[in-house]
């Protein structure tokens, strides 16, 4: 990923606390992702990841009013002063369960709903409509009914539906914890593509750090409202740390950690490891 | 006898896809089966079969030597726990005390009994303190400990867990973990469908792996895991020591990263830059 | 009950030439039919309005289909029929009535079977029906195969924990439906929450007038069918007015 070094999504000494609760959900929330980047957002549940996510397309505090303190800025709008339909624009938001995102009775409608709440020319929905789906292999599907597409299926619907509204950033909210493995990585190397070719800015929540390890940028862990570590993912994932908040190393990680590795670039997934191994090891 | 038998095997889903085809399965008392294949294996209906919700097109299920056909799903149920996939799916009670109670009141228990139950499995299950909260209140890792719970409360010559680990974090994995080893070693019965072979790997359970409704291979982990082509065209993804041991080239699996530790300083002696 | 409400409107797709139609025509086939119904008084009259809505029904391979639905709401006639005649009305009425019933049922149905949601949306929008409403009313309709997923598994699940729900009294089946509701009204409620933030993302709202990427278009084939039912109507009207 080619990250161009321009800040596009900014967290500004940020604390929620959602209505009618006395603790904040997050506190102190500051980091940058910069244009072009994979960041990827881990943590165990409830540890306020979510809320970080939400914040970033308006969500937060636009329908989930609360205390809100410190600014969130994306793309140079400041979110707090922004009505959602405008980040609408900005941000594409997946959500967990790809049933819960799809409204329509067709594919391709449901893909053009968000240009027809902006009352874009029917000829230039049709046009990005066709578009999105050339693009996410589903233009077959286009007059099916969502109800009988597979979860992978209906995941690449709604994605197509937010990619048509043209956001420069797209945030997903754990795409994969629903998904079975073959699924889970079609997902991820979708959003690897989608980054590559379209210079999308990528921040998505995933649990199973084995999966995203290899194409984050970036990594922001999260716990207990608060960030614990953040930076490249060598960094993070070779920190002691991060046991403390409860993630699961990828097996390959601990076992480097383990043999205390501390020379050159540690090896992310088996692949790798493997070929370093003749290099540094030898009887 | 086998505690549950699957013969010839074959159903047919509403909309007329053969979700399973030609089964046969043998499950043992005290044997800790693991199932596992893609989205649309099979497993669930697989699953669904033990207890008797579905019954086969063709073939027969046999459950403690007995036709599923004969008998009723309650019947059945007590013989055969099911614990779904979706907690949100079951949980409805006022409290996480009443939650356990209903079926236990259900399967006709006495309402002493029933009490000493709904307290030993809040005991087991660390569930004491949410006992007076309501279920939908608590949280997903709550949740499915509470649903384990309750299916255990009536003592089930079979426990089976349909997708226990789906939208977990890893610290519910690592009790799931935890709570699944503690019924090996009380020698239960327990199936588990699972897509998830990174949290089946500690196991090391007897593995069915199912695609497109059949069985495509039925082994221990250790070859099962180790099958690359297998698993990738069953849809999963292989664990990652596992993955390990055979680029490597290890004759033996690692069954935990510490073993992977001393076989590579084995192997290779110190660590030189 | 439900099985004719279910029957009655569920959609099924096919390719005939009353399907292919536009929506608006279909609808004005039958509020024809409906109207003939209404305004036919006497026995031959309704017999006529009956037989010719087999006509569109056999066109759109859906006349077993409408039948079915006809038998199973023949119950509710025979309770039209005696109804009428404990008020006083004579047998000949009371079953002009019941068949005027059925061939109120016969026409609706007719329009449900043929017209998928996709094309009801349409019309509702064409009619200028306020955007928020025809966008609850397709939504809710978009998610009744999931709701009913749903509830097959809500029940699955129940009964593997003991429940019976085809044992007891009548008092009993209805407590026993309790841990079967509770679950779905909750999931749907939750469901709906993640909706609203789907939509929120999506830009719902943001123009007062949203567009559609599709439109409403009447061909000639559209034209030519609606002349037919308008002048088909007509005729029958005036020979039930003037002539039987």
């Amino acid at each position: 990923m080619i990250a161009l070094g321009r800040t596009i999504v900014e967290f500004d000494d940020f604390t929620f606390a959602y209505a009618g609760s006395p603790t904040p959900a997050v506190q102190h929330i500051t980091f940058s992702v910069e244009e072009g980047e994979i960041a990827v957002l881990a943590g165990l549940s409830g540890s306020g990841k979510s809320t970080i996510l939400k914040a970033i397309n308006g969500l937060i505090p636009h329908i989930y009013p609360g205390e809100y303190s410190g600014a969130v800025r994306v793309d140079g709008l400041t979110v707090r002063d922004t009505p959602t339909y405008q980040l609408a624009k900005k941000v594409g938001f997946l959500f967990q369960n790809p049933e819960n995102q799809i409204f329509m009775f067709t594919v391709e409608r449901d893909i053009a709903f968000g240009l027809e709440n902006m009352g874009y020319d029917p000829k230039v929905i049709r046009e990005k409509t066709d578009w999105a789906m050339d693009l996410l292999n589903i233009r077959d599907l286009a007059k099916r009914s969502p109800s009988e597409l597979s979860d992978g299926q209906k995941q690449r619907v709604a994605i197509a539906g937010s990619l048509v509204m043209d956001p420069k950033i797209l945030v997903l909210d754990e795409p994969t914890s629903l998904l079975d493995p073959k699924t889970a990585l079609d997902v991820v190397n979708l959003a690897k593509t989608l980054n590559r070719e379209l210079g999308l800015t990528v921040i998505l929540v995933e649990h199973r750090l084995e999966l995203v390890s290899t194409i984050a940028s970036k990594m922001i862990v999260v716990k207990d409202g608060s960030i614990l570590l953040q930076g490249d993912p060598y960094e993070v994932l070779f920190s002691d740390g991060l046991e403390d908040a409860g993630l699961s190393l990828p097996p390959i990680v601990e076992l480097q950690k383990k043999l205390g590795t501390k020379v050159g670039k540690p090896a992310l997934d088996v692949e790798e490891f493997v070929k370093e191994v003749p290099k540094v090891w030898h009887s | 006898m086998a505690l549950i038998e699957f013969e010839d095997v074959s159903y047919k889903m509403p909309n007329d896809v053969m979700a399973l085809k030609h089964v046969n399965l043998k499950v043992s008392r005290g044997e800790l089966v693991a199932i596992v294949g893609g989205n649309g294996a099979g497993k669930t209906t697989l699953l669904k079969h033990m207890n008797g919700l579905l019954k086969p097109a063709s073939g027969t299920v046999r459950v403690d030597g007995r036709l599923i056909t004969e008998f009723s799903v309650a019947q059945l149920s007590k013989l055969v726990g099911l614990v779904f996939q979706n907690s949100d799916h079951q949980l409805f009670a006022e409290s996480v005390k009443e939650e356990i109670a209903f079926g236990l009141r259900n399967f006709g228990y006495q309402p002493s009994e029933v009490e000493s139950r709904v307290q030993y499995a809040m005991r087991r299950f660390g569930l004491e303190s949410l006992s007076e909260r309501a279920p939908l209140t608590l949280s997903g890792g709550e949740k499915k400990r509470l649903c384990i719970a309750l299916v255990t409360a009536w003592d089930p010559v079979v426990l089976a867990l349909d997708e226990p680990t789906v939208g977990q974090d890893h610290l519910n994995k690592m009790r799931l973990l935890a709570l699944v080893k503690k019924f090996i070693e009380e020698r239960r019965t327990v199936i588990i469908v699972s897509h998830d072979l990174e949290f089946l790997w500690p196991l090391q359970p007897r593995t069915v792996v199912m695609a497109g409704g059949r069985v495509v291979a039925d082994g221990p982990a250790a070859s099962i895991f180790n099958n690359f082509a297998l698993l990738e065209s069953s849809g999963l993804r292989q664990p990652q020591l596992a993955r390990l041991a055979l680029a490597l080239q290890s004759s033996t699996p690692f069954d935990n990263v510490d073993e992977a530790v001393s076989w590579l300083k084995q192997r290779y002696g110190s660590y030189h830059v | 009950m439900a099985k004719v409400i279910y029957e009655g409107l569920k959609f099924r797709y096919k390719t005939t030439l009353i399907h292919r139609l536009d929506p608006r025509v279909k609808m004005v086939l039958s509020i024809a039919l409906f109207a003939l119904a209404l305004l036919g008084s006497n026995f031959y009259q309704e017999a006529i309005t009956f037989v010719v809505t087999t006509v569109p029904a056999v066109i759109a391979k859906s006349l077993r289909r409408l039948m079915r639905v006809v038998a199973l709401s023949v119950t509710f006639g025979v309770f039209v029929v005696v109804i009428n005649l404990v008020a006083g009305g004579t047998i000949v009425e009371s079953i002009v009535l019941a068949v005027r019933f059925l061939e109120i049922v016969a026409s609706t149905s007719l329009f449900f079977v043929t017209t998928s949601p996709d094309e009801l949306e349409y019309v509702l929008r064409w009619l200028r029906m306020p955007r928020d409403f025809v966008f609850a009313f397709a939504t809710s309709i978009r998610f009744v195969p999931v709701l009913l997923m749903d509830l097959t598994q809500i029940i699955d699940a129940q009964r593997s924990r003991g429940l019976e729900l085809d044992k007891g009294g009548p008092i009993k089946r209805i407590r026993n439906l309790i841990p079967v509701l509770i679950p779905l009204i909750v999931n749907s409620l939750v469901r709906s929450g993640e909706l609203a933030e789907a939509m929120e993302s999506r830009g719902y709202g943001a123009v007062k007038k949203p567009t559609s990427m599709n439109t409403l278009r009447m061909t000639l084939r559209d034209w030519v069918a609606l002349a037919i039912v308008l002048l088909g109507t007509t005729v029958l009207i005036w020979l039930y007015l003037y002539v039987l």
